[in-house]
């Protein structure tokens, strides 16, 4: 608490100093013309003798401050024509900007305008595609993904073939925070993996951060997805959709007060279950298998200085099976978000979020029926500001609390079935942290962000709450009332990122970040599932915390038209969880009986080249890296490889534009295959083979390659209704990938033993109609 | 591992899921060669003790490398012998292919046996203790249908002995083929009067099938052996990523002594 009143008296008494100064505050929103929605990370400079900038922030929002003087105001954005003005800074000012779109696609825009910001900002480690790539990239069945699309960028790593699921820099599947207008998504797969939950029609902007995540940020090791829903389009109703192989969508946006509010609404759903319709058989026709997803969000703007947003999300797949049994699972998440200015120069917003993720599994046979459900649930309060103290300096400090409820599992049955009825008990968990940062221009090469993330999490009652030893035996156990503090951990997090610029063109940043994790995904399977089960740190169960160092080379060519990164990274992680073999998760009261801990580290580099505008654009990206786990209780304590290491991972992406109507792109993936565990011998027990496993994930899956192709093709220009054709081939040279490996008794020679590779994909075709009016 | 591995789920999820995905990406599976790890080979030891009047069996062996002929490797010239908490002490003499053979004894519910094996200079120690035998009440067909394919499969119907933890395994022959080796438990069912599908691939149990299930209570490590076996293969949840299971012999060996009761049937479906 006195970290927090000092954080506040600083950034008064730094508000106060700064008004004595002879200096005035331009700020503003950036918006499309066409659409009304506001624009995040619009580049903003202002020029005189010396060019300063900024950039909006999530809200489309900017605020600088000058010394009284002449500039010329320039405003570009990628995908924009470039906005120029001259302004006479005299007084305090707002200027709120609308950026008309480039959308004619043939003509190649020459600017003089440096969009160098990649090389001049301090932030290294962040990825971004924009929606226009996520559009055009082939994807499997023709299903836009951003997820999938992230995968293609150096340091993402696809969790496996046709999976949302990805791995950044070495750390697993829940190292990584993923937000959707800041709620956290804790299942963001659908169909066992193979579809995200984003609708990339509800999506307005994508950020990665794969390592120097900033301050605001925290609660996972590895990485922060943070995705932005769509405001809704505040000049006009519009309507646009698509009917595909796999789904159809539809999502209608439009004012509700000109200018001042509007809505969105988006839905998907697929329906594979409906080829189920036309089968013969009444027990086919009685199965169900789909999934759907709802975006929606409305604004209001009240003044100049007060907006209001409500966002939410709602998917949910289904799968049952002939009265027999069912299964469905999915998120809710909402934010209602206050932007306030308490000054020009002050600006606010207050999130309130909510996300749950359950799922519930029905067994309708007679004498077996059970139904079992499980949840977690987030309620969350976020405070940020965001204060532009001087012509250099850009600080932002907020607070951030959560309330996390885990219901691990509980059963009901009726009175006539053989199982009993059973409620793991609940667990409580807090999390408050403060933040505070600094982006300071400290002269024209050296930028610098620096802060500190002060995280504590508080484990409560009510339960029993056991204390295990190493070998999974209860030494202690003891009972806690509500909201009796069990355990509490404290971890400071600094946070550093730093670029020199060695010319107009390349510069040198290097960061250092510590994160840590108070909720861990217990996974030793394979594949995700929706029956995964996440814990709190507790009595037994540290944070995890991981320590990352990068170091970066980045450059652009040709008038920025290309550019190029190289950055190298090494992490440390501590407090990993593995759990031992033959541990059953499900309905298990005692699942910290049964963990392990160890430590792990990775290390890599990531080269990435961009060409960025021309009829040709596209990307290369190379990642060379390792990551392992080191764990007393196996391997004898010698370090393994992780499952998700690969030593090579390159992907190319082209997309290119044939002239109005036509685009063709077309990616290539090439992986090192996966570490995993194949037998090192065999013995008969009972007269079945067994297999013996020697060294832990040190064989690997074969080498996987895939070239994928896609055309969109627009409607004739002109009509009222805008349509578009997207066709695509997945895997276009029908490569047989390995999902699995499995060995098994020859079915032919029972003397003998084979191994026999799963494929999951050959080549599949797709076809997408689109529209828009 | 082979496909003959089961445990009881609490319902066939993947299972399921799986047969959607493979009708729906129609993926495919061929045979190829790997690239395998070759390991010094290990002694492997499998024995168990019934409640059953009978001559009770230790076999001990080592492993081979995956490219051999599968067979049974196995290792003569152990000393083996069976201690029990009733100071009892059985002396196993060798047939001479690994394979060590007791007296005829019948084993006691509640005694823990320790097998103690020392054999190439080193010694091999495993402990089990038998639990009380559960029999059931009855055992018939139940049929399953999975997207409009109904099968047979044997259904075993008993009564959970309330309040202690109880552990099952079947093994399941027809017409004298092993289908089924499956271990299950009372965790969720404690005290009821419950049943146990026991489901293999292939066409279920079809007229004229002469069915063999043998029921063994075993105890806890014993199931957790199978369990984890049962897991690797991905049953109850995605394949977990393979490791060998975790043994109740000591001293780095394979395998599992199981202390166990014991009781056969055999039954036809007309």
């Amino acid at each position: 608490m006195k970290y927090i009143i000092f954080l506040f008296l600083f950034i008064l008494a730094a508000t106060k100093g700064s008004l004595a100064q002879d200096s005035f505050t331009i700020n503003g929103v950036v918006t499309d013309s066409l659409s009304g929605e506001t624009l995040i990370g619009v580049t903003i400079k202002f020029s005189n003798k010396s060019q300063n900038g900024t950039s909006t922030n999530v809200y489309g929002f900017f605020s600088y401050k000058l010394d009284p003087g002449d500039y010329t105001m320039t405003v570009s954005y990628i995908g924009y024509r470039t906005f120029s003005r001259s302004i006479t800074v005299d007084s305090d000012k707002r200027i709120d900007i609308n950026l008309v779109p480039e959308n004619s696609i043939a003509e190649v825009v020459v600017t003089s305008e440096k969009r160098n910001d990649n090389v001049v900002s301090a932030q290294m480690g962040i990825a971004k595609v924009n929606l226009s790539e996520i559009r055009n990239v082939p994807v499997i069945f023709g299903e836009r993904d951003v997820l999938k699309t992230l995968q293609l960028l150096p340091g993402i790593k696809s969790a496996g073939e046709g999976n949302s699921g990805f791995y950044v820099r070495g750390g697993s599947a829940d190292q990584n925070l993923i937000l959707l207008d800041e709620a956290p998504v804790y299942n963001a797969s659908h169909l066992l993996g193979f579809f995200s939950t984003f609708n990339s029609d509800a999506i307005k902007d994508v950020s990665v951060y794969k390592g120097g995540m900033p301050a605001q940020y925290g609660g996972r090791l590895s990485s922060v997805l943070d995705i932005r829903m769509n405001d809704g389009n505040k000049k006009e109703f519009t309507a646009e959709g698509g009917i595909g192989l796999i789904s159809s969508r539809l999502k209608l946006e439009g004012p509700i007060v000109s200018d001042k509010s509007s809505f969105m609404i988006s839905a998907r759903r697929t329906y594979a279950d409906a080829f189920l319709a036309f089968a013969k058989d009444e027990s086919i026709r009685k199965n169900t298998l789909y999934f759907y997803d709802l975006n929606a969000k409305a604004n209001y703007q009240i003044d100049k200085k007060n907006t209001i947003y409500l966002s939410g999300y709602f998917g949910r797949d289904e799968l049952g099976l002939n009265e027999t049994f069912g299964f469905d699972w999915g998120n809710a998440t909402s934010t209602l978000r206050w932007n306030h200015l308490f000054s020009n120069r002050l600006f606010s917003n207050t999130s309130l979020i909510y996300s749950n993720y359950n799922y519930v599994i029905e067994n309708f046979i007679e004498e077996n029926n059970f139904k079992v459900s499980s949840s977690i649930r987030d309620l969350n309060l976020k405070q940020d500001f965001q204060l532009s103290l001087n012509n250099s300096h850009n600080v932002r400090f907020g607070l951030d609390l959560i309330d996390h409820t885990i219901a691990p599992g509980s059963i009901t049955s009726n009175e006539r079935s053989s199982v009993n009825e059973e409620t793991i008990e609940k667990r409580n968990g807090n999390e408050a942290s403060a933040y505070i940062s600094d982006e300071w221009e400290i002269n024209d090469k050296f930028n610098i962000v620096y802060g500190v993330r002060a995280s504590s999490f508080f484990l409560r009652g009510p339960g029993t709450f056991n204390l295990y030893d190493s070998q999974g035996k209860i030494t202690n156990s003891q009972i806690y009332s509500r909201g009796q503090l069990v355990k509490s951990y404290f971890r400071f997090e600094p946070r550093l990122s730093a670029s020199y610029l060695l010319n107009g063109v390349s510069s040198l940043k290097v960061s250092f970040t510590r994160n840590s994790q108070n909720l861990h995904l217990m996974s030793n399977s394979t594949a995700s599932s929706p029956t995964d089960l996440y814990i709190l740190s507790s009595n037994n169960v540290k944070p995890e915390v991981a320590d990352q160092v990068a170091l970066g080379y980045f450059r652009n060519f040709n008038d920025d038209k290309y550019e190029f990164s190289a950055e190298t990274y090494f992490k440390t992680m501590q407090n990993q969880i593995e759990y031992r073999s033959g541990t059953d998760l499900r309905g298990n009261r005692n699942v910290e009986a049964d963990l392990l801990y160890g430590e792990g580290r990775a290390y890599g580099i990531e080269l990435y080249i961009k060409k960025r505008f021309g009829k040709l654009n596209g990307w290369i990206g190379y990642t060379l890296s390792r990551t392992e786990r080191r764990f007393d209780a196996l391997e004898q304590g010698k370090w393994f490889f992780a499952k998700q290491d690969r030593t090579h991972d390159l992907s190319v992406v082209g997309i290119y534009k044939a002239g109005p109507r036509w685009t063709f792109s077309s990616t290539f993936v090439y992986n090192t295959g996966n570490a995993v565990t194949f037998p090192a011998g065999k013995y008969q027990i009972n007269n079945q083979t067994y297999f013996y496993y020697s060294a832990r994930n040190s064989d690997r899956m074969p080498d996987y390659h895939r070239l994928d192709l896609a055309a969109t093709l627009e409607a004739k220009p002109g009509k009222k209704l805008q349509s578009s054709w997207s066709m695509g081939f997945y895997n276009v040279y029908n490569r047989k990938n390995a999902y699995a490996i499995n060995f098994q008794d020859d079915p032919d020679d029972s003397s003998k033993t084979q191994a026999v590779k799963t494929t999951l994909f050959g080549i599949i075709p797709s076809i997408t109609w689109n529209f828009k009016f | 591992m082979n496909r003959i591995f089961r445990s009881k789920t609490m319902c066939p999820i993947f299972s399921l899921a799986s047969i959607l995905m493979c009708l729906i990406l129609s993926s495919c599976e061929e045979v190829i060669d790997a690239d395998l790890s070759k390991a010094e080979p290990l002694i492997v030891i499998e024995g168990s003790i019934s409640d059953q009047s009978e001559v009770h069996t230790v076999k001990v062996s080592k492993t081979i490398a995956f490219d051999q002929p599968t067979k049974f490797n196995g290792v003569p010239g152990a000393k083996v012998t069976v201690y029990s908490s009733n100071s009892q002490t059985y002396t196993f003499t060798s047939t001479g292919d690994g394979t060590y053979k007791s007296q005829r004894f019948r084993g006691t519910p509640g005694v823990s046996y320790i097998l103690e094996v020392i054999t190439g200079g080193k010694t091999y120690k495993a402990s089990s203790l038998m639990p009380a035998a559960v029999k059931p009440d009855s055992i018939n067909f139940k049929k399953l249908t999975f997207f409009g394919d109904s099968k047979l499969y044997p259904s075993i119907y008993y009564k959970d002995p309330p309040r202690i933890q109880n552990q099952y395994r079947y093994i399941v022959k027809i017409n004298g083929v092993l289908k089924a080796d499956q271990v299950s438990e009372d965790r969720f069912s404690d005290g009821n009067a419950t049943s146990d599908l026991i489901t293999f691939d292939g066409d279920g149990v079809v007229a004229g099938d002469k069915v063999d299930v043998e029921i063994q209570c075993i105890d806890r490590n014993v199931f957790k052996y199978y369990f984890a076996i049962s897991q690797i293969g991905g049953n109850g949840g995605p394949p977990v990523a393979p490791s060998n299971p975790e043994s109740n012999l000591d001293n780095g060996a394979l395998g599992i002594f199981s202390a166990n009761t014991r009781s056969a049937y055999t039954i036809s479906l007309k």
